[in-house]
């Protein structure tokens, strides 16, 4: 080795065969930056459409209910054949909270039930694959007017559709319908245990054999929440047994208790044709 | 160590190094951001964020962890083992990031402390696939962090240089919990097998490169000496010794190189003071026994740093019969000054040189 070709830190010029070697290596390592950044980012599962208004408010005028889950109900005029049309808007709170809360604040503050009354309340909405949400959150103001009392033509209307095993993924619907992706799967499980934790109702997901999803709001037999319940189930492949009722624009799934809940393989939720896996009530677009 | 060492500061070279580092880290971002954006138009800016810092900063590791094996195999790839600190401290950054930000995301707004909920929300530890992925990155984060911040050569002289050699062995614990981060996290969710290939082929690489480095510093290791008298251990002829290089031996797991300095020849332990650079690697410079990392000096004919610096490694003595070279492993203290052994150097040699 001669003295020039030996190689020391603090000098200020590499020896040339070193510098040489080096502006290769430096090469390498750029043009393997941009491979594994172009391989990495193209092979991600595709983002969901979901929509999340951040920091846009709406208000949206229409029928509190408590239950099953804190909702408005709106009507958005008549339906091809005449029929009144409508969507219920379930409701959640700021972060990783459920909707009950900040109602209850504004009904105490107010001195008023709003149980059924027509309102009009201000918040952010979240959109995906037919199904639309709003965050209220105390900051905003959400309760911009309480108008009169709705009629009884208001109430739901319900169908049983009988006790079914049913396979699909518990997710909660403020992530999964919007705030984040992917708002569902290992990666964002914690969230959602987070999130049903803080009273954000649970949903199950359903994909059915043409490949469209449905989603089920989750309930205790006799209409408890079960955000406790389902805890250790959320994030991966379930089967859920269940009394079905399409109720309005939502399907509730009544579950008898926590054993009716079981974590099944990926493959199952997948199979083609799998007998369980069914899309009960009209698949929403 | 060389007073040279201190009287320079961020030089040409620490500079060209560290914006090459940069350089790396913007292009590696801005392209996977790119490419997410272009291909998603719905996709969430905070998860190109947390993804594209996340997958920079186990691309980072793997530079990292080849650089040690490959400097061994070839020492063209000094100069990126020098300063390797300062990329250690770069991933910790964009790993902190990272962590950061899926905290803030997955964990913050909700009914119960972010850190404890880190730990709390799933708790299936039990499970496998279920297995809570989030807690194995943040213990993986804490073990960069105290890296980072015993970076400094002052916690290497505090800790002393095996322990923190210890610690840094810890990286590879670290790099085991990040493997696992992604396996048991988001290739239970994609379906596209890009990122559990390359994980797998980035860590059989490792493996390789560090399984042919050590084979052949094993096969160094085990080099049999087997003439010996009255504790001299025969190794080479003195022609074998460059002029102000030196050649390396492992005498009964004694690691020693020996110099050859103004036709004589000096032993003295190969491990340097600073962070167990290999001093048989390096060369004479100025008089100086010079370490090829760092640059830390020692004088040949006492192993000692020149004043008014401290460190001091055990010499050997050496005996030259003919054209043979004789070593004592037996070490002396450290710091024993001791002559060297002038070499017999042959007639024909002489005459060689003269013409
Ligand atoms: C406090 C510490 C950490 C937390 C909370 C954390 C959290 C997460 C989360 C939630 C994901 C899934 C993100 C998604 O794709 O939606 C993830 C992915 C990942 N993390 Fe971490 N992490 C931490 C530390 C680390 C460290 C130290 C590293 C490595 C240097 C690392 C490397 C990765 C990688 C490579 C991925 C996969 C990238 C991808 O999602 O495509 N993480 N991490
Ligand atoms: C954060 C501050 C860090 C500093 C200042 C630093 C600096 C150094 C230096 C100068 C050495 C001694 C040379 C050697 O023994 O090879 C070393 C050893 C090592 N460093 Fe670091 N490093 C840091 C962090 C890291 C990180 C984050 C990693 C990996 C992710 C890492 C990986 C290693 C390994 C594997 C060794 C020993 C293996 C070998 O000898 O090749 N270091 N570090
Ligand atoms: S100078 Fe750093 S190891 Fe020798």
């Amino acid at each position: 080795m001669s003295n020039n070709d030996f190689y020391i830190g603090w000098m200020p010029k590499a020896p040339g065969s070193f510098a040489r070697h080096t502006k290769k290596v430096i090469i390498a390592l750029l043009i393997l930056a941009v491979t594994v950044g172009v391989l990495l980012a193209t092979a991600q599962k595709k983002f969901s459409t979901g929509q999340f208004e951040f920091g846009r408010l709406t208000n949206i005028t229409g029928v509190y209910f408590k239950e099953p889950v804190p909702a408005i109900k709106v009507m958005s005029g008549k339906d091809l054949l005449g029929r009144a049309s409508y969507i219920t808007i379930p409701l959640i709170g700021y972060g990783k909270f459920g909707a009950g809360g900040i109602i209850l604040d504004l009904e105490k503050e107010k001195h008023l039930d709003l149980v059924k009354k027509e309102i009009t309340l201000k918040g952010t909405l979240l959109y995906n694959d037919g199904k639309l949400l709003m965050q209220i959150d105390a900051a905003d103001d959400p309760l911009v007017s309480v108008n009169k009392a709705a009629g009884e033509n208001i109430l739901p209307l319900q169908k049983e559709l009988g006790e079914q095993t049913i396979l699909g993924e518990i997710v909660d619907p403020k992530c999964f319908f919007g705030v984040m992706k992917p708002g569902e799967g290992k990666p964002h499980k914690d969230c959602a245990i987070r999130c049903i934790s803080g009273g954000i109702p649970p949903v199950l997901k359903v994909i059915n054999n043409e490949g469209e999803a449905n989603y089920y709001l989750l309930m205790g037999a006799q209409g408890e929440k079960m955000n406790q319940a389902v805890k250790e189930f959320v994030a991966a492949p379930v089967a859920v047994k269940a009394k079905v009722v399409k109720y309005d624009d939502w399907v509730i799934l009544y579950v008898t208790d926590k054993k009716s809940i079981s974590p099944v393989s990926a493959r199952q939720l997948i199979k083609p044709g799998s007998q369980t896996i069914g899309c009960i009530a009209p698949c929403l677009k | 160590m060389g007073v040279s060492y201190l009287a320079v500061g961020w030089n040409r070279q620490k500079k060209i190094y560290d914006w090459f580092i940069f350089a790396f880290c913007v292009l590696y971002l801005s392209t996977f951001i790119a490419i997410t954006a272009i291909s998603n138009p719905d996709y969430t800016f905070e998860t190109a964020l947390i993804r594209s810092t996340a997958t920079l900063a186990i691309l980072l590791l793997h530079v990292i962890l080849s650089i040690g094996p490959l400097t061994r195999i070839n020492k063209k790839f000094l100069p990126l083992l020098y300063n390797r600190r300062h990329l250690g401290v770069t991933m910790f950054t964009i790993a902190l990031i990272h962590g950061s930000f899926s905290i803030l995301q997955f964990h913050a707004l909700g009914n119960v402390n972010p850190f404890v909920s880190l730990f709390t929300a799933n708790t299936q530890y039990n499970s496998v696939s279920k297995f809570p992925f989030q807690a194995l990155g943040f213990f993986a984060l804490v073990i960069f962090f105290l890296m980072a911040i015993t970076s400094h050569d002052f916690w290497l002289h505090t800790l002393s240089p095996k322990i923190w050699k210890t610690l840094h062995l810890f990286v590879y614990l670290a790099y085991f919990l990040v493997i696992m981060h992604v396996m048991l996290g988001v290739v239970q969710y994609e379906t596209n097998p890009v990122l559990f290939v390359m994980v797998l082929a980035g860590a059989a690489a490792l493996i390789t490169l560090h399984l042919v480095a050590g084979t052949r510093e094993v096969r160094k290791d085990n080099q049999l000496f087997k003439l010996k008298s009255e504790g001299f251990v025969y190794v080479c002829e003195s022609r074998d010794v460059p002029d102000n290089c030196a050649k390396i031996f492992c005498i009964d797991k004694e690691r020693i190189a020996l110099f050859r300095f103004e036709d004589k020849l000096y032993a003295i332990h190969n491990v340097c003071k600073h962070q167990g650079g290999p001093l048989g690697e390096g060369q004479i410079i100025d008089g100086c026994i010079t370490c090829p990392w760092h640059g830390y000096q020692y004088l040949p004919q006492n192993g000692q740093s020149p004043l008014p610096f401290k460190e001091k490694v055990n010499t050997y003595h050496v005996k030259v019969a003919g054209s043979q070279v004789w070593l004592n492993p037996q070490p002396l203290p450290e710091g024993t000054e001791r002559p060297g052994a002038a070499i017999i150097i042959p007639d024909n040699q002489i005459i060689e040189n003269v013409k």
